[in-house]
This record gives structure tokens, sequence and C-alpha cells, in this order.
């Protein structure tokens, strides 16, 4: 679910830190009031814990094996405003360090996994749990809430790519991003999170959960005493409306569907090969074909060529050399 | 001494499907070599300021992702490739091989687009993907972690915030270690058919989760100990040299080029 | 039983083993010695086939362990069933909720029943003593009492060789004693035993055969453990002691 970069416009992604902005003050400050005396160590060794949880393949039937985000379990675990600054802290840490995850989609990435999959996740886990008041209930609860927790951020993450080619189009209303309409990319996000990658959520962390209650029962979260009201829900669900409501303003909603992708088509066709790239002087022929680029003068493309060519040469012989070294070294002489 | 015991164990196992051990191991394995390269780095490298570094990647990632010119990104590309081939040859593999997977995968994804007769969007999209992880991962492999979290202070991120990366990183590879152990243990262990094979993963995320909590209070109390009020201050020294003015006229030419061609 | 012909395992271009050539008897008992970072660790990471040599063959009952055959399930559990590793933090090996499940968890991979799995559990908890916290949490458990539980897990697979890594570390004095002794029976018993320690007090009592590592990462001595303690001058060249040993 980590989306990398480019497949969402900058101004999305701005929209997207715009709203997380709030979410990210309200959530440090309401950690420095209500968490444990180890708060701030917690919250980096957290941190540690998610991005490590991430690393852990689960089976699935079939022998094949998947991972889960962990949202929802972190948020009962650690709280929901701790969990949403561990994992926002592991996702920058992805994506500045591990090239997982974009750095401008860095906030679009924080917004459906720390903020939809732990807040969303724990309110209705929190929800059914103080109306069912047993065993039972909680793991309900747990099961519920990360399920739908993980599914509404891959909503999230599916409606993120599909405003793209609605609202960023070229001057011949090619898409400039993710070129998929919401008709494409919420059945392509949805169905595999529905029926797997969900499922491994609920069950990984109910599996989780009820090992801890059984041996640590005291490094839970508590919560607040009182009950959650239902408007907090809504609440939750509006606010995940909101920057979708901010993007898809001055856009018809009605409009995207089988419409959408035959305009992307028939404006392929009809423009022919390649229109926009040739309108910019590029050809698919070859990378640099006859070491010029149209668009820039014959010398500099000539220039750009001859570097790319000493460059690309360069790093052939050190990977080479990289092999040959490696192979060197396993016979130390003796 | 009971005498089964004593007495060799005949066995055949029964066949299972715990590929899931393995994968995970590896997985972690990866993350902790990762790691464990950073403390080969010498000072950084080219001696360039690591907010400098910084800067100028988030800057390259953004004209990237605006721009609409192919010329501009071929040009990108090509500076990209000059910088990666003055690296070490391990290093290039690496970068390459993260880099140009995701790159194809995004292909892949984009393909039915091609199909379609959009050419344009796929290449274009493929293009910068590739471009943009090849330059995060040449700032992440050619500067120490260290120097890029305190070169955010620059940036207005809070302190705290930095400790708390400092912190997320020592901790990932003190949790990876003591988990890369369980899972080694687990494989040991796993001689037959595991009939359970959610407990046992959980168990080992509960474990980790536990120990994590601890090791949050423990240092807690150490930092209590040392004094810690809940101020960090990250110190870094910033002396101009000619590399960074060189690094600056790099930027200025790179954002020149962006606005010759870029075409927002 | 274990033969180990000119073994080399590097990782990332840092050496850890170099050159180790080692045969090992079945019902043998053979302590490891060395300084920090001599390359024990990785040595019995390799015999249980955690990591693979980059150079050299490794035999276990005359078979050659390679990665392409440890890549076979089958195989590879069969071989995991002859080797007992005891690691060296004992919290990475528990993982199960309770001391009983825990113990279990062998037995019932190998598809005993119930019952079996129950008495070889109690003979477990019994031969150890440890039969009071059968159905405590391991996590909350002392050290020592986590070391033995971690013990009477391997021993439930029955294997054939045990290997430990610095089992005495962090145990009290009494502790020690005991598992020397533990140790000392086990071997009687037939089973082969390989301890790695920084014990020198009670690695006599450990082993008759110890071999020392130097810090090239090679075995610097392969000799009867009575004359390898004596041998100050070779225990002071490979860093394992210093000037004052020995203290009196």
């Amino acid at each position: 679910m980590h989306i990398p970069d480019n497949y969402l416009s900058p101004s999305t992604c701005m929209v997207m830190g715009a709203a997380m902005l709030p979410v990210w003050t309200v959530a440090v400050s309401k950690v420095k009031t209500e968490a444990t005396k180890a708060k701030l160590p917690m919250i980096g060794i957290g941190a540690a814990f998610s991005f490590l949880l991430m690393m852990f393949n689960i089976p699935l039937p079939g022998g094949t094996t998947g991972h889960a985000i962990g949202g929802t379990l972190l948020a009962i675990l650690l709280g929901p405003y701790a969990a949403c600054i561990a994992i926002t802290v592991t996702l920058f840490i992805q994506a500045l360090l591990f090239g997982d995850g974009g750095i401008l989609s860095f906030a679009a990435n924080s917004f459906n996994m720390a903020f939809i999959a732990s807040f969303l996740g724990y309110f209705i886990y929190k929800f059914i749990k103080d109306r069912a008041k047993t065993a039972k209930g909680e793991y309900l609860g747990i099961i519920v809430g990360s399920y739908v927790g993980l599914n509404m951020a891959a909503l999230a993450t599916a409606i993120e790519f599909g405003i793209q080619p609605l609202l960023f189009t070229n001057a011949e209303g090619l898409p400039l991003y993710s070129p998929y309409p919401l008709s494409v990319s919420i059945p392509a996000m949805m169905i595999p999170h529905l029926l797997v990658a969900g499922v491994i959520e609920a069950l990984f962390t109910v599996a989780i959960y009820s090992f801890i209650k059984k041996v640590s029962p005291d490094t839970i979260f508590e919560g607040t005493k009182h009950k959650i009201h239902p408007i907090y829900g809504l609440l939750v669900t509006l606010i995940c409306l909101t920057p979708l409501g901010l993007l898809a303003s001055g856009t018809a909603w009605g409009e995207w569907g089988a419409d959408e992708i035959k305009n992307v088509v028939s404006g392929g066709k009809q423009l022919g090969f390649t229109p926009a790239g040739m309108k910019n002087g590029f050809s698919f022929n070859a990378i640099l074909p006859d070491y010029s680029v149209t668009g820039l003068p014959e010398i500099a493309g000539y220039l750009l060529s001859a570097v790319a060519g000493v460059a690309i040469m360069m790093i052939i012989f050190k990977i080479i050399s990289s092999f040959h070294k490696k192979n060197s070294r396993e016979i130390p002489k003796s | 001494m009971p005498d089964w015991l004593v007495k060799n164990q005949p066995y055949s196992p029964p066949p299972d499907k715990d590929q899931f051990i393995n994968k995970s191991i590896l997985s972690i394995l990866r993350i902790l070599s990762k790691l464990k390269s950073q403390s080969g780095y010498q000072m950084d490298k080219f001696q360039v300021n690591a907010a400098l570094k910084v800067a100028f990647t988030f800057l390259l990632v953004i004209l990237l992702s605006l721009s609409t010119s192919y010329t501009f990104i071929l040009v990108v590309d090509v500076y990209l490739l000059v910088v990666l081939s003055l690296m070490e040859g391990k290093e290039i593999v690496k970068i390459l091989s993260v880099s140009l997977a995701m790159a194809i995968f995004t292909f892949m994804i984009l393909l039915p687009n091609v199909v379609l007769g959009n050419t344009y969007t796929s290449m274009m999209i493929t293009l910068k993907v590739l471009s943009t992880l090849i330059a995060v991962n040449i700032l992440s492999h050619s500067t120490r972690w260290h120097s890029i979290t305190s070169a955010l202070r620059r940036f207005g991120v809070p302190n705290i915030f930095i400790l708390v990366l400092d912190i997320t990183i020592k901790y990932i590879s003190m949790l990876g270690d003591f988990s890369l152990n369980m899972l080694y243990s687990l494989k040991l262990r796993s001689v037959g058919r595991n009939n359970n094979k959610y407990a046992s993963m959980a168990g080992i995320s509960g474990t980790m989760f536990i120990k994590s909590k601890e090791m949050a209070e423990d240092m807690y109390a150490a930092m209590e100990c040392r004094g810690f009020t809940g101020e960090y201050t990250v110190h870094n020294k910033w002396k101009w040299s000619m590399a960074d003015l060189l690094y600056i006229l790099k930027t200025v030419a790179i954002i020149t080029a962006f606005l010759y061609w870029g075409r927002i | 039983m274990i033969d180990l012909k000119e073994v080399s395992y590097s990782y990332e271009g840092t050496i850890a083993l170099k050159n180790i050539n080692l045969h090992i008897e079945k019902g043998e008992a053979v302590a490891l010695l060395g300084a920090n970072g001599t390359g024990k660790s990785t040595l019995l990471k390799l015999l249980n086939g955690l990591l693979s040599p980059n150079q050299g063959v490794y035999r276990f009952n005359h078979q050659e362990i390679t990665p392409k055959k440890l890549k076979d399930p089958i195989f590879s559990k069969k071989f995991h069933q002859k080797i007992g590793f005891v690691f060296q933090n004992s919290d990475t090996q528990l993982f199960c909720p309770d001391v009983y499940d825990e113990i279990a968890f062998g037995p019932r991979q190998m598809g005993m029943n119930e019952s079996e799995v129950a008495k070889r559990v109690n003979d477990c908890l019994d031969l150890l003593g440890i039969q009071s916290f059968k159905h405590r949490q391991p996590y909350h458990l002392s050290g020592g009492e986590k070391r033995k539980v971690a013990i009477a897990c391997v021993l439930a697979l029955n294997p054939e060789v045990l290997i430990l890594d610095e089992p005495m570390n962090g145990l009290d004095p009494r502790t020690q004693r005991w598992l020397v002794d533990f140790l000392a029976t086990l071997n009687q018993a037939g089973k082969t035993v390989i301890t790695s320690t920084h014990n020198l007090d009670l690695v006599q009592e450990l082993s008759k055969r110890a071999i020392l590592f130097d810090e090239s990462h090679g075995i610097a001595a392969d000799l009867p453990t009575e004359t390898l303690l004596e041998k100050i001058d070779l225990l002071k060249r490979v860093n394992l002691v210093d000037e004052s040993y020995p203290f009196h």
C-alpha cells in the first residue's frame, strides 16, 4: 500500500499534507498529555516495532505469504495517537532511507496508513468493545476494526489513484500521473484487500493481541473509560472524506466511468503513437537517437549522449568488478 | 533420564508449507545488512554538507514530479548516471536493483494502459519512478543516516522528532536482531508440521512488542538518570567548503534545465 | 559425526571464520573458547545450518550439508531435529504463551498424539526440575528459569547433538554449577554436547576437549581442556585473559 512518487500529482500530495498537518498536531499534543512515562522512547521503539512487523511474512492458504500493516493493532496497543505518530515515523524512514514509498507521497501514505487504518480501526474496535462488554465482544471489535481499518485505507489509496486522470491531464488530455480512473482503481485495490489482505490483517491482529493479553496484559494501552459516542465515528468518516472533497471539487462525480476510459483510449488512438512525447521532442526509437535530442542544441545533445555513455560504461565496469571482488574474497589465500 | 532421551529418534518429517519463516528471515536480514553497511561509510562522500544533499534530493524529486518534459527527465537521468558511476560497484548494484525492481513493477501495472494505446503516460511515469528512486537511493547510500536526520533540523523539523527518528533507527537494528534470532529459533524447532502458524508468528511479534515496551521504559529511565528534560539539541557544525559551492552550482543548473524544458 | 574441512565464512566483507578444520565424534563433549567476536557464535550457527560456509565443506553424519540441500524442507527438518540449539539469549527462543506449550511445540510438530506429547513434556519438566512453573508464561520467568525452559524445549525434540551458545551467561553460580552437571549427565547418556563459554573455572568439568579461537577467526588450539588451561601464554596471546590471570 506504499504509494511511490509520481503516481500522485504534487498538488494531491500537498492536499494530503494539509489534511495530515492538523492530525499530526493533535496527535503530538495528545501524546504529550495522555501517554505513559516512557512516551518518547516508546514512540521511537514503537515505530521500530511497526517497521519490523511489516517485514514479517505470514502464511496464506496455498503456501504463499503476505504481510500485515498493523495500523489498528498498534492503535490498540499504544493508543491511536501514539500509533499515528509511530507509523508516521516508520513511513518517513521507509521513504527517506529505504526508498520504500515516495517522499512527496509520504503525506498521502501517512493519511492512509497512519491516520485511517489506525484511527478508524481503533474507533470501531472501541465502539464495539464498549457495547459488547465481553471478551468475545472485544475480539469481535478487533476483527471488525482491523478489517475495516485496512480496507478503508485501501479504499482511500484507490480513490487517490482514481482521481488522478480526472484532475491532471496534459494539453492533449493524456493523464500525467496514475492513469486509471476510479472505475478501475477501486476494484483493482479493493478486491485483493477485501478478500485476502484484510483477512490476514484481522487474523494476525487478533493473534498478536491475544498473545500479549495472555502474557503481559498490563502493557496494553488502557484508553478512555467512557464510551465512544457514535458521533465520533461520523466525525472520523467526515475527516476521511475532506481531502477527497477538496480534490474532487470542481469535478462532476458522475463523469467517471466507462466514458473516461473510452476518452483515454480514443485520445490515445486519435493522437497516434506518441503524441505528447513527440511534441516535446522525444522519439521512442532510441533513448538518445542520432546523438541528438530535439529541443536541445545539437552539440548539447551530443555531449549529453557522450556523458551518459561514459557513465554507463563505468557503471557496468564497476558492477562487474564488484562481483569479481566478491568471488575473490570468498577464496582467501591461506 | 527418561528412556526416550537415551534412544535415537527415528523420524521422517511430514511435509508442510512454511516458506513464510525463510521469507521473513530474508527480509529482516536485508534490513539489518543495510543498517550494518551504514556503519562502514566514511565521513560523507564528496564532503558535501548533508543538509544540502537532502535539500537537493527533495528539490529533484519535486521537479521530476512536476515536469512534463522528456528532455528534462533525460538530463536528470544522465546526471544521476554520472553520480552513480562515481560510486562503488557494490553500491551501484544495490541502488540499481532496488530502483529497477520498482520501475519494472510500475511498468507492469501500467501495461494495460500501454495496450490501450497510451504509451506516453506509462513511459513517463515509469521513467520518473526510476529517476526518483535512484536519486533517493543515492542519498541514502552515500550519506550517513545520522547526518541525514540531523540535517532535517535545518528545515525546521523539531529536535524532538529527530530524536525519535534516531531512536527508531537504532531500535530497528536492535529489535531486528532480536526478532531475527526468534525467527531462527522458530525455524530450528519447526521440525515437522505446524498446525498453528499464526500463533507462532503472533508469539514472535507479541514477544517483540513486550520486549520493545520494556526497552522503552529502560531507555526512559536511563535518559532521566542522565538528566534528560525533554530538550534535545542537534549539534552540527556548518562550514562552507568548495564542494558545497559546486553542489549549489549543480542545483542551479538543474533548476535552469527545469525552467528551460520543464514546462509545468 | 561432525566434520568441517577448510571452512571459511565472511559476511558483507567481514571475515567471521577462517579456514576451520574440526572433527567431532559422536558422544563427545567439546567446549569452544575464545575472546568476544572471534567467531564462536558464527561457527555454532553454521553447525546448525543457519549459515552456510562461503568456502569449505561441512559434513554431518557423512552427509555434506549444502544450502541447496537445506532448501529441501524434508531434509532440512530432519537435520534440525538431529541438532538442538540453545540460543545465547533465551528470550529469543521462547515465543509461546505458556511453558507447557513451549516444550510441546516440537513434539507436536513431529506428529505425536497429545498423550505422548504430555509424557514427553512432563519428562522434560522433571529432568530440569521446573515442574512447578509448567503453566507460567515464559516471558516473565527469571533468567535461569528461562534458560532451563529453553533447554527443555530443545531436549523435547530428542536431538543427537546439543549445541549451547554461552549457556552460563547471566546465571548465578549455583545455577551455573547445576547446568554443568546437567550437561555432563546428558553427555554420559550418549548425547554429543558442544558448548561455547567464557567460564574458565567450569570449562574443565564441562568437557575434556577444548577448542580455542584466536582473533584472526581461526582455531589456535585443539587440546585436552586441562592442557589448554595450563598454556597461560597462549590464552593471553589470543586475548582471552589479561596479565592478572590466574587471579591469585
